[in-house]
């Protein structure tokens, strides 16, 4: 590992006294960003991942001087990755670079995919807004490729974040529009009942009771088999629910739901909600008789 | 003498049918009763039978013609006799029998109760094996559940892949497209670098003919 160390010292030395000196044939760049790459690669075998990013950033300015952008954009990328072991924002602010070049050169697909990357980790970082607008970019970006699956992806983590942060109607569209592309596609379709179940969750959420029927109709005309699911007969049972005002039999729905399926965290963090409204208003019915 | 006869076979008669009444009351008793009047019973049985050998007596002594008659007559008692024996022996031994039964069989009613709960018992264990089936039915319809889940996130996989393929494939093509191109640039390249060569070399020969001949020129001036 010290060996690496060295090794990779030695040759960040090398490059940078080739920049620095007078080189025939104006070849010195192409030499010191072969000596930076091999530098940053012992770097990275030695894990020391910071100086591994710095290594690649200076090489990547190597590559724009060489006017080789493609090779420029690479090298940000790497950059990016290496610093992602430890600092977060040096490494979003890598990725962007990388993703501004990528969008010059026009290689879409590239771009879309690193945006995901940003995205992904703002989530981690939990900056929840910020993801949303990577993940709005990259969505597009993956449109224009017509690479819908990754799109569809990107969609549905921004209507995720969207009914988190109570941005219901925004996923409530997201969702529908999802599952309606879903049903043309023979692999897809099988996937459409979760989408609706979602949207169907996100509408309970608005508190809206006309809303929630009409859009339990609207789904059942979309997908005749959706009446059948379980998914349906827990989001009327939970309509129902919320009509009568009884907390006891919102329960109930859940838990029998919970009991054949396990709720994953985004669906128990959104019914928890509605069920506190449900209970604050029926608190107040009561503070009103 | 006959007179004395039919006396006898009066009493005979009697006791006989006295006996076979006692016999099939006796039959219906049990017990105790039975006991007491088989005993009766077979004192009536010793009766009729010194009663017979009476009878056999007189008939041996009276004249002959009435005697087969008489000795016919005593036969059908004998054999009556001997009946109402093997019935009498027959209710006894059927006693000791029933009394056994008997026995045995309250021991049985004792065991009605022990029956009745074992029948509890059976019910219990049906009713919780149905419960066991149920909660098996279910965890099976779970596992199903998730295993469809598993399903749905694989087809998205292939999905997603199916669209990478094709992806590849339009850039394969691409590619070759490029490939082409450059090298039909190439071919270019080489020609023109070709005929570079022959240009220059022309323009030596030429400059060194000119040479030559000036040289010449000035040589010979």
């Amino acid at each position: 590992m010290g060996d690496h160390l060295a090794r990779a010292d030695d040759f960040e030395k090398k490059a940078e006294k080739k920049l620095s000196g007078w080189g025939l044939f104006g070849s010195k760049y192409e030499d010191a960003a072969d000596l930076f790459d091999k530098a940053a690669n012992s770097y990275k075998l030695a894990k020391s991942w910071d100086q591994a990013g710095a290594v690649y950033v200076k090489l990547a300015e190597c590559h724009l001087k060489l006017d080789s952008k493609h090779e420029a954009a690479n090298a940000y990328a790497d950059a990016a990755h290496c610093y992602k072991k430890t600092n977060t924002k040096e490494s979003i602010s890598c990725l962007e670079q990388s993703v501004n070049m990528f969008l010059d050169i026009g290689r879409f697909n590239m771009s879309a995919r690193y945006y995901k990357e940003i995205a992904e980790l703002c989530e981690q970082e939990q900056n929840l807004e910020q993801a949303i607008a990577y993940y709005e970019k990259a969505a597009d970006l993956f449109q224009s490729e017509e690479v819908t699956t990754s799109a569809n992806q990107c969609k549905q983590k921004i209507a995720q974040f969207a009914a988190q942060l109570e941005q219901y109607q925004k996923a409530i569209e997201i969702y529908e529009e999802i599952a309606q592309h879903s049903l043309n596609n023979n692999l897809l379709k099988y996937g459409v009942k979760g989408h609706l179940l979602n949207a169907g969750i996100c509408q309970l959420c608005k508190n809206d009771v006309v809303a929630i029927n009409n859009a339990l109709e609207r789904y059942q005309d979309l997908d005749p088999t959706f009446s059948g699911t379980r998914e349906y007969k827990l989001l009327a049972d939970l309509a129902t629910a919320i009509d009568e005002e009884d907390v006891a039999k919102f329960t109930d729905a859940v838990k029998e739901f919970d009991s054949m399926t396990q709720l994953d965290s985004l669906k128990t963090t959104l019914l928890l909600r509605v069920k506190e409204a449900l209970k604050a208003k029926e608190l107040e019915e009561d503070d009103l008789t | 003498m006959s007179a004395v006869f039919e006396g006898y076979e009066k009493q005979y008669c009697e006791l006989s049918a006295n006996l076979s009444k006692k016999c099939s009351s006796a039959s219906l008793l049990d017990g105790e009763q039975k006991k007491q009047k088989i005993s009766e019973i077979q004192s009536g049985l010793d009766t009729a039978e010194a009663l017979i050998r009476k009878m056999d007596l007189e008939a041996r002594g009276l004249q002959p013609n009435i005697k087969a008659v008489l000795l016919v007559k005593l036969r059908e008692y004998k054999s009556d006799l001997n009946n109402l024996k093997s019935e009498v022996k027959r209710i006894a031994s059927t006693n000791l029998d029933q009394a056994a039964r008997d026995d045995l069989l309250e021991a049985g009613m004792a065991d009605t109760l022990a029956v009745s709960a074992n029948q509890r018992d059976r019910l219990l264990m049906s009713t919780e094996r149905l419960n066991n089936s149920s909660n098996r039915i279910r965890e099976s319809r779970k596992v199903m559940l998730e295993t469809e889940e598993l399903g749905v996130s694989l087809l998205h996989d292939l999905h997603q892949q199916r669209q990478s393929l094709l992806h590849a494939n339009n850039t394969m093509h691409g590619v070759d497209d490029n490939i082409s191109r450059s090298k039909k640039i190439i071919g270019n390249i080489s020609r023109r670098m070709d005929r570079n060569k022959w240009i220059i070399g022309a323009i030596i020969t030429v400059l060194v003919i000119a040479i030559a001949v000036i040289l010449y020129f000035k040589l010979s001036k």
